[in-house]
């Protein structure tokens, strides 16, 4: 989504002074534990009025009106609301002496967020790692035993080596191929949109319909049966016998992974797309003046400009991936060596009704994006240091 | 928009618009560049193809030949139906359906949105300690599946989970005639089967990509604006409302088309939060129920597959030049 | 700064926690102690409300159905309303809903060991404690039926309609011309398909399709219960479901031997056994009808006449016999679901009475499109306007009072087992040929979770 790259290799770098600038002056001892009560109040209060004010007018309008009226002035209290709660909020910071209101400041905008967050992720979040301790129905303490399960049982080992392919070749290839895209549809003045709405399509898709729409592509049906599923026809067609393509071996992978490339293109297309455009022209022109074709030109200035776009797109994918499911369950259940983590997760709490062991799993997960948080740590902190 | 943001009025003299265009002059090389593009797309819609024409079959067609026979048996009109459509939407209670997705989506899209951008603003122009972990923890929560927040948080909408917190029973028998064994505690939030209750919901759910994707595009706005503006006499409030919005209009539309099309395909939130009943269901619970249970109604999966698809779509299209205007921000820095 | 700033949030978030709403249970007076155990509210009825939340597995024109025969045969003359809810996602919402503490009053389940794990856990409402009658019950399904769903002593799983799946379906102006007899026997029937073969009636006597994207498998699993049921006989069966007999056992890998003879003897299965898990089930019994016919002969439950190619009439063009006996022993498979109950109020056990008596069951019979049976014996034949079901039902209470009934072994088993390894393994004996057999049956017999595994039946758990 950026457009603009703070790597800017051209652009002037700004001091580090202007840190300071935004540092509040002023007396910042003494004042710490108000500071720090008010904080936490400002966190809380978006959330909490929130909560209270949709509540309470859900409640109050509730077989008194109509049910379309109370959604829509429920509607317009939750769009516009939020936004006055907040300046409120600000508000009342101002009116706080001293620079307390602007120490408490950055709580009280991004408190909100961390609080929803605590509740919503973070504690369900530590409660699967309670739930990880414990045995299927959650009432005894077992120790590692569900880690072993995580490291020993072959479906689960089998799920760890699928996701890890998983992981090399999804989100190369829907960078790849929406970065392409993106760069080669920008050099189209009119059909652009339209070139990019189509490969937006898939994301439109609700998850039923993808399931069929690939269906219809690798069904099979014994030979001599009129095929269904076009990968089949095709080959019939050319003279071959047709395959269960979801049984073969290794293949099925790949052909499962193709499903998830289709559907998530569109979002790195749209991101990469906007940050393409958000290249300095300057920097371009200059490149071009300087000699540079356009191959060079994409990979010496636009790709660097754009790094943090696709860091973060590729962020969203891994963990993405790390949590793709649906798409296996549907095609194929896991058989036939296509186990992925997320599916052994759901697998083991919903089909087995095991939580200790589908905890387990969850937790290997959240583990599993420790590295690619430290990619984008060193890469926060790089964008920092240039500003 | 530009009128509210003096700096952007700099680049109205770049002339940025359609930006990298201005390299490719050459016909055959634009030649090529469509054919690539033509055949990109056109592996992309087969599929999606393959999902039109099946919805306008009959049952029986869609069982005993592929989709792409059409093609060669046009002629074959016995094939065709609109049969599924009207089925799908004379369903029962649809239309409620639809207006409870409706109702649904509109306030999870906004909602994070306004939070993420507040808090995305803070994570990039606001100094304080341990915004770098902080933020990088809220990143690193886009892995927490959504499997294993529903059960705590059904029971947060319940009346509260049962925190166990029996180790102050020693504190609380001391201080009280009590034996305490278990210790529950709980916020009576009774949010469940509320619209309220799914709004919240998918604001948590959808926060983590909100900061990141607003964060990493707030965070690369030039500094020299905000110095700027600083100079002027603008405080945080000003800057934001009146410098922030209008430079992120790109990333916000980008991001709400992603929470949208999320909260509009969402199954499983909707159905442990709102449930099943026909005065709250959504279309997606609402088009799953017509599938049989040994059954696949291809027929009437694909017909509600493409209707809820047109309103997506529609939101894409109409949001989509709010993208093209990235680039007013991105000359900025130039 | 940073931690302290998160402490500032989480003693702010547990003073608005700890003023909402903090309860204190006294020693004595929480007996389980831990969540799930809350058997204590079981005895005690709480007051009707006029409403009864019903969630289940079936959906489109089966759940159509269940509310029908509900509306009709229940709610008409009662004091509340009884509303079902069908969902494809029921397995999982359900233990999302009673974990998050919202279950519904009831809940069809398809699988009685999950009634089973649950009444274990402490959630379910035992029969008794709503005021019923085991021995009225047993007279009414017959004792089978009832003791599937029995944890501790007590009753949890009401009885459900069922589906016939003994049935071997077959093409009807195919079988008349040549001249073909049903068999009565395995051996008839081995010797019916080597007949079919000889003659040339159709390329191959059986069509056999397992593929059912994530389930696949499961109609070979109903095969091989089919032929356990018969070969090794009912108390073998019991004992296999509870995994006291293993699947390295004589009797099953002998079973799964007989099945071999379909599977494995060249040209039996249309398509070879290597494609048969690759067959969709819904697909499979389609070369049945080709012309000329691809195969003669296909077991499957009642449902799939609705997959059957459009326009053909029962009894013309189709019809189904019983499996057959083998070594003179009979028996009716079949696969349905028990009632279990979270709550306990008046309007409930009413419910259950009513909906399970013989004039609410019989409307089942009246419901387009459902091949469900009603399990009380009382049910009469005519209640069926659909006559193929009709006579299914004549053996399948034939069955039940003969108390040669058995439900599906893979929805009785743990689901490991029976919703994973069992399915997974007739997949690879199936795909692999017999040569594979030890290993198949070794791979699912580990699947079974460890005695140790199993949770201890505590006796402070299972509540009051």
């Amino acid at each position: 989504m950026s457009h603009v790259m703070t790597t800017d290799p051209a652009g002037p770098t700004s001091t580090d002074d202007h840190d300071d600038a935004w540092q509040p002056t002023g007396p910042t001892r003494g004042s710490g534990l108000v500071v720090f009560i008010l904080s936490g109040v400002a966190a809380v209060a978006v959330p909490a009025l929130l909560y209270l004010s949709l509540n309470s007018s859900f409640n109050f309008m509730q077989n008194r009106f109509p049910a379309v009226v109370t959604g829509l002035v429920a509607i317009l209290i939750a769009v516009v609301g939020v936004f006055l709660l907040y300046t409120l909020v600000d508000y009342a910071l101002k009116a706080l002496p001293g620079t307390i209101g602007d120490r408490v400041r950055p709580f009280a905008w991004c408190g909100p967020a961390l609080v929803i967050l605590s509740i919503y992720l973070v504690y369900p979040a530590v409660n699967t790692v309670q739930l990880s301790f414990l045995d299927a129905n959650s009432q005894n303490y077992v120790g590692w035993a569900n880690y072993q399960y995580v490291f020993s049982d072959d479906a689960m080992l089998r799920s760890l080596r699928n996701t890890l392919l998983w992981i090399f070749i999804v989100p190369v290839a829907a960078v790849a191929i929406g970065l392409g895209f993106a760069v080669l549809a920008d050099k189209l003045r009119r059909l652009e949109s339209a070139a990019k709405s189509m490969i937006f399509l898939p994301m439109a898709i609700s998850f039923i319909g993808a399931g069929i729409v690939w269906r219809f592509v690798y069904a099979f049906r014994i030979e001599g049966g009129g095929q269904i599923g076009i990968l089949n026809a095709i080959k019939v067609g050319l003279g071959g016998a047709p395959v269960d393509w979801l049984r073969i071996g290794g293949w099925n992978n790949i052909l499962l992974m193709v499903i998830m490339v289709w559907l998530q293109t569109g979002f790195a297309m749209v991101i990469l797309s906007s940050a393409i455009k958000g290249v300095p022209e300057d920097i371009l022109e200059a490149a071009r003046i300087d000699g540079a074709n356009e191959v060079q030109l994409f990979w010496r200035v636009v790709v660097p400009n754009i790094m943090s776009s696709i860091v973060v797109v590729f962020t969203t994918m891994v963990i993405g991936v790390l949590k793709v499911f649906d798409i296996v369950w549907v095609m194929t259940g896991g058989r036939d060596g296509t186990e992925v983590i997320a599916e052994r997760m759901i697998r083991n709490m919903f089909t087995f009704r095991d939580f200790g062991r589908g905890a387990a799993v969850a937790v290997f997960m959240f583990l599993a994006v420790i590295p690619i948080m430290i990619i984008n740590v060193r890469r926060f902190r790089e964008e920092e240091g240039l500003r | 928009m530009s009128a509210t943001a003096p700096p952007v009025e700099d680049t109205q003299d770049q002339k940025a618009i359609k930006g990298t265009e201005g390299g490719v002059g050459n016909p055959t090389t634009l030649n090529i560049v469509r054919v690539i593009v033509g055949i990109i797309v056109l592996i992309w819609l087969i599929p999606a193809i393959g999902l039109l024409i099946t919805s306008l079959r009959t049952p029986g067609a869609i069982a005993s030949t592929g989709w792409w026979t059409v093609f060669t048996s046009l002629g074959d009109t016995g094939q065709w139906t609109l049969a599924n459509y009207n089925e799908v939407l004379a369903s029962n209670g649809f239309a409620g359906a639809f207006l409870n997705t409706l109702v649904v989506s509109v306030p999870a899209t906004i909602m994070p949105i306004t939070i993420a951008t507040f808090a995305a603003y803070a994570f990039s122009w606001m100094e304080f300690k341990g915004r770098f972990l902080l933020f990088v923890f809220v990143v690193a929560l886009l892995v927490v599946p959504l499997q294993v927040a529903l059960i705590p948080i059904l029971q947060l909408y319940n009346g509260g989970p049962s925190f166990d917190i029996s180790w102050i029973s020693p504190v609380v028998s001391a201080l009280t005639p009590y034996e305490a064994a278990t210790v529950t505690t709980g916020i009576p939030l009774s949010l469940n089967g509320s619209f309220l209750g799914v709004w919240l919901a998918h604001t948590g759910f959808g926060l983590p990509l909100a900061v990141y994707l607003l964060r990493n595009y707030i965070g690369s706005l030039p500094s020299e604006l905000m110095e700027s503006a600083r100079i002027d006499g603008a405080d945080h409030y000003a800057i934001f409302t009146r410098l922030i919005i209008p430079l992120s209009v790109p990333a916000l539309a980008s991001f709400a088309i992603f929470q949208f099309l999320w909260v509009f395909n969402d199954f499983l939130v909707a159905l442990v939060f709102l449930g099943e009943t026909d005065d709250v269901r959504v279309l997606t619970i609402a088009l799953n129920s017509l599938n049989g249970q040994f059954q696949n109604s291809w027929h009437l999966l694909t017909a509600g597959a493409f209707i809820s698809m047109i309103l997506p779509m529609v939101v894409f299209f109409s949001l989509q030049r709010f993208f093209v205007r990235g680039m007013t921000a991105g000359a900025v820095k130039g | 700064m940073k931690f302290r700033s998160r402490i500032a949030l989480a003693a702010v978030f547990a003073m608005m926690l700890a003023g909402c709403s903090v309860e204190v249970y006294e020693e004595g007076a929480f007996a389980g102690g831990g969540p799930g155990a809350s058997g204590g509210e079981a005895v005690q009825q709480d007051d009707n409300t006029g409403t009864i939340s019903i969630a289940g597995a079936a959906t489109g024109t089966d759940g159509e159905a269940i509310q029908n025969v509900i509306d009709e045969g229940v709610n008409a003359n009662a004091d509340y309303t009884a509303t079902y809810t069908g969902s494809d996602s029921f397995e999982q919402n359900i233990v999302i809903q009673i974990r998050g503490g919202t279950p519904p009053d009831l809940g069809f389940y398809p699988q009685p060991g999950a009634v089973v794990e649950q009444a274990e856990q402490g959630n379910l409402v035992a029969l008794e404690d709503m005021g019923f009658e085991i021995a009225d019950l047993e007279a009414r399904f017959g004792k089978y039926l009832i003791s599937l769903g029995e944890f501790d002593g007590k009753h949890y799983g009401m009885p459900d309609t069922v589906n016939f799946k003994s049935a071997v379906w077959y093409n009807k102006p195919a079988f008349d011309e040549a001249g073909y007899e049903i068999p009565e026997t395995w051996d008839d029937m081995m010797a019916l398909s080597q007949q079919i073969i000889d003659d040339g009636t159709a390329e191959s006597p059986w069509c056999i399709g397992t593929g059912s994207e994530g389930a696949t498998g499961w109609p070979a699993t109903d095969w091989t219960e089919d032929i356990v049921l018969r070969q090794a006989g009912t108390d073998a069966y019991d004992n296999w479901v509870t995994g006291d007999l293993k699947f390295d056992s004589p009797e099953i890998k002998g079973a799964l031997e007989t099945f071999g003879e379909v599977l494995f003897t060249d040209g039996f299965v249309y398509g070879g056994h290597e494609n048969i898990s690759s067959t969709d089930f819904r697909d499979a019994p389609d070369p049945m009808f080709d012309d000329p016919p691809k195969c003669l002969l296909h077991r499957q439950a009642t449902f799939i006449p609705a997959f059957f190619p459009e326009g053909l009439v029962p009894f013309e063009d189709y019809d189904f016999f019983k499996f057959p006996t083998i070594d003179g022993n009979d028996g009716v498979l079949m696969a349905g679901g028990l009632i279990a109950a979270f709550s306990n109020r008046p309007e409930i056990a009413d419910f259950l009475e009513t909906y399970t008596g013989e004039e609410a069951q019989c409307l089942y019979g009246k419901q387009e499109g459902s091949t469900s049976i009603s399990a009380n014996v009382n049910v009469g034949q005519d209640c069926y306007d659909n006559e193929l079901i009709g006579q299914a039902s004549v053996s399948l209470i034939e069955a039940l009072q003969n108390e040669v009934a058995r439900f599906d072994a893979s929805d009785l088993m743990p689901p490991a087992v029976g919703s994973g390894e069992f399915w997974n393994g007739m997949n690879n004996y199936t795909n692999d040929g017999p040569d594979n057999l030890d290993s198949v049956v070794q791979d699912i017999d580990a699947a079974f979770p460890a005695p140790g595994e199993e949770p201890a039946p505590t006796e402070s758990g299972s509540g009051s």
